[in-house]
């Protein structure tokens, strides 16, 4: 398993503290659940991929969310466009094909995961995995906790990762005169591929050594400005209950 | 000697995974105290399964039926708990990508470091020295989706040295890397005092006078290993008309989560590789061997320059449909459940499957992520074999396998009039191949004499 995404930068969001950091990236995937206007689905979806775009450019914010974008369609496979007593939207042949509150609540899922997946990948890109755990013991986790949380956190981004390879595997395979790559195979061997990684993650930390209780106590120094940067983060997601 | 007189390894063991083909059968060994041993054996014979059985991960995360125990100074290994174990065995493993867990080569490092309640200063002290042994020292904050796979190797060996248990296994530990690194590794080994256990597929050059005892595994048991003077088979080269080329290539890649690190270029003014031809590229780990040959297949994007099929340019899309790349590591390219469904999904008919299902000697049935890696390998060159690409790149296809299986392998897509490009580290290897040879040296495509 390789779960590294971490890229060296110098914007602003490489420069805010772990600690505000994991406040914002929890607050704002909490919050993500509440809002279910137009606008709060738009503000959910849009901005981890402006903030994306000034920490890490347009190139890797695309590699990003393109690999997110098959988790899109199997939510589109499994999430109804039509509800039986919605207010219809979209005909054809004289079948509803769309009603306004199944077209809102597919919206709604793909902000939410499309918010929360840019928000984790975001952090993921700007910190490095030591820093994450530094983080989330200053806020008393258990370190065996902040382990586990900091790994968990990666599992999105990881799948995204794993389809890329899949995908890439799968177009080596492709005949003559055809495009594209076999969707459902594809999806079949992602669960499968992420099945086998628990197992073999396992092993690996057990092989070094974790699950020692006894760990060095964490200090970690308050950069300048960090109780401003603690506020905006704090701010900024809460204020998302004004457009719910 | 640093290791106690008593903390003796023996392994007293039967072992079948669950479906029921048995593994070791009254498996007997024992290793003193600083010995260092080679076991040297085939694909599938248990290699890696005895390697994961002394470290504890079989059968507890790979079920199977064990009985009998493995024992240090005649304890139960596993009934010391994780880090007393990891204190007394540690492993290399064959599959690098299975046990990377973090963001940085240093993290890597660092984690078993600190399970083992060493301070802050052991730790830097550790981490630097054991860097710089494997030559590694310049990729301390660099990913390690970012490294080679030789580089890869590097690092699990500097993990490994870093704890410095009292018996290492090293798990085809040389494979993946280039002589420079293969002999420095065996002279470190030679004057190691700890026991270590080196498992692997063939016999290299770089062995001689490391090893106190050779053995091999034989029905299931350990037995003296004989050496057979290897045979390579006699591989033809049919000529064709096909060229694939490559004029003023230049590929660049950077490493992302390292600022201070000089982005890695290779240039290649002309390379071409005719229908039919076998054409062996050698080089240090890292030099763009296997970003090459991912340009070539169309998995990598190439900065400037072209690639032509008979002088018409192909788009990186068009190159994925006529070149077969297989991969450093196999299971990079294997998703699906069982052999059969892998096979199937070529497209093939069920007559050229079932020939080649025989030609590669695999289990039609067999679960993919249950294979052996060399067998992985195997099915990897059965996949494109059925695929029939006019040119195929074996990236390392040698480790792993034993010669007689990579040449039946090479021999299988030359026979066809494949057109073969073979990476290898393997200086028996090169030698053994036909056609011309070319060395990546200081970032350039070089003839090799």
């Amino acid at each position: 398993m390789n779960i590294s995404s971490y890229i060296y930068g110098t914007s602003f969001y490489h420069k805010l503290d772990v600690r505000p950091k994991l406040i914002f990236t929890a607050l704002f995937s909490l919050m993500s659940f509440i809002v279910s206007s137009y606008a709060g689905i738009a503000i959910v979806f849009v901005l981890p991929i402006v903030l994306m775009l000034f920490a890490v450019g347009l190139g890797e914010t695309w590699r990003c969310y393109s690999r997110i974008i098959p988790l899109f369609l199997i939510m589109l496979l499994f999430t109804p466009l039509q509800e039986r007593d919605g207010t219809p939207i979209l005909f054809a042949f004289g079948t509803v094909l769309a009603t306004s509150e199944g077209l809102e609540n597919v919206l709604r899922i793909i902000s939410r995961l499309g918010g929360v997946s840019g928000i984790l990948m975001l952090l993921l890109l700007t910190e490095r995995n030591e820093n994450i755990i530094k983080g989330f013991r200053f806020f008393h986790f258990p370190y065996n906790a902040a382990l586990a949380a900091s790994m968990i956190l990666r599992f999105i981004p990881y799948l995204g990762y794993l389809f890329g390879e899949i995908r890439d595997s799968m177009s080596l395979r492709l005949e003559e005169g055809k495009r594209g790559y076999p969707v459902l195979p594809s999806i079949t061997a992602l669960i499968i591929a992420a099945v086998k990684m628990v197992p073999d993650t396992a092993s690996a930390l057990e092989e070094r050594g974790f699950g020692r209780v006894k760990v060095q106590p964490v200090h970690m120094k308050k950069p300048k400005g960090y109780f401003i940067q603690c506020a905006v983060c704090i701010i900024i997601p809460l204020s998302l209950f004004f457009v719910r | 000697m640093h290791c106690f007189p008593a903390h003796m390894i023996s392994a007293d063991i039967s072992f079948s995974y669950n479906d029921e083909k048995e593994i070791f059968s009254s498996f007997s060994l024992s290793v003193a105290c600083g010995e260092h041993i080679l076991l040297i054996a085939p694909p599938e014979s248990g290699k890696t399964t005895l390697a994961r059985i002394v470290t504890g991960s079989v059968p507890k995360y790979r079920s199977g039926k064990l009985e009998g125990a493995v024992s240090v100074s005649g304890v139960d290994l596993l009934s010391f708990d994780i880090p007393e174990r990891m204190k007394l065995v540690g492993r290399v493993s064959q599959n690098t990508d299975e046990m990377l867990l973090f963001s940085s080569v240093e993290e890597e490092i660092a984690f078993p470091l600190g399970n083992l309640g060493l301070g802050r200063e052991e730790i830097e002290k550790r981490i630097e020295t054991s860097l710089s042994l494997f030559g590694m020292e310049h990729y301390r904050k660099v990913s390690t989706s970012e490294l080679s796979g030789g580089e890869k190797r590097r690092l699990m060996l500097s993990i490994l040295f870093a704890v410095d248990p009292d018996i290492y296994i090293l798990d085809e530990a040389f494979d993946e890397l280039s002589p420079f690194w293969r002999e420095k590794l065996a002279r470190i080994i030679k004057k190691i005092g700890r026991t270590v256990i080196v498992l692997g597929s063939h016999m290299l050059a770089e062995y001689d006078g490391v090893f106190s005892r050779i053995l091999t595994i034989g029905n299931g048991k350990a037995m003296p290993y004989v050496h057979h003077p290897v045979t390579f088979l006699a591989l033809t080269l049919k000529t064709g008309h096909s060229t694939l080329s490559v004029e003023n290539l230049l590929i660049e890649r950077s490493h992302r989560s390292a600022g201070d690190l000089k982005a890695f270029e290779l240039s290649v003014e002309s390379f071409s590789l005719r229908a039919g031809e076998c054409v062996t590229l050698l080089g240090d780990n890292g030099s763009g061997k296997s970003s090459f040959s991912r340009v070539l297949a169309g998995l990598l994007k190439e900065k400037s320059g072209s690639i032509m099929l008979d002088g018409i340019p192909l788009s990186q899309k068009e190159r994925r449909k006529k070149v077969a790349l297989l991969m450093q590591n196999p299971f990079e390219e294997l998703f699906l459940p069982t052999v059969i469904d892998e096979l199937e999904s070529t497209g093939a008919t069920q007559d050229a499957i079932e020939d080649t299902l025989r030609l590669f000697a695999l289990k039609r049935d067999a679960y993919v992520q249950e294979l052996s890696y060399g067998k992985a390998k195997m099915l990897q060159a059965a996949i494109f074999y059925l695929l029939d690409r006019s040119f195929a790149i074996f990236d390392e296809m040698d480790s792993a396998l034993t010669s007689s299986e990579f040449t039946k392998a090479a021999k299988a897509f030359l026979d066809k009039g494949t057109a073969l490009l073979v990476i290898t580290h393997d200086k028996e290897v090169a030698s053994s191949l036909p056609g011309r040879k070319l060395m990546i040296k200081g970032g350039e495509m070089h003839e090799y004499k």
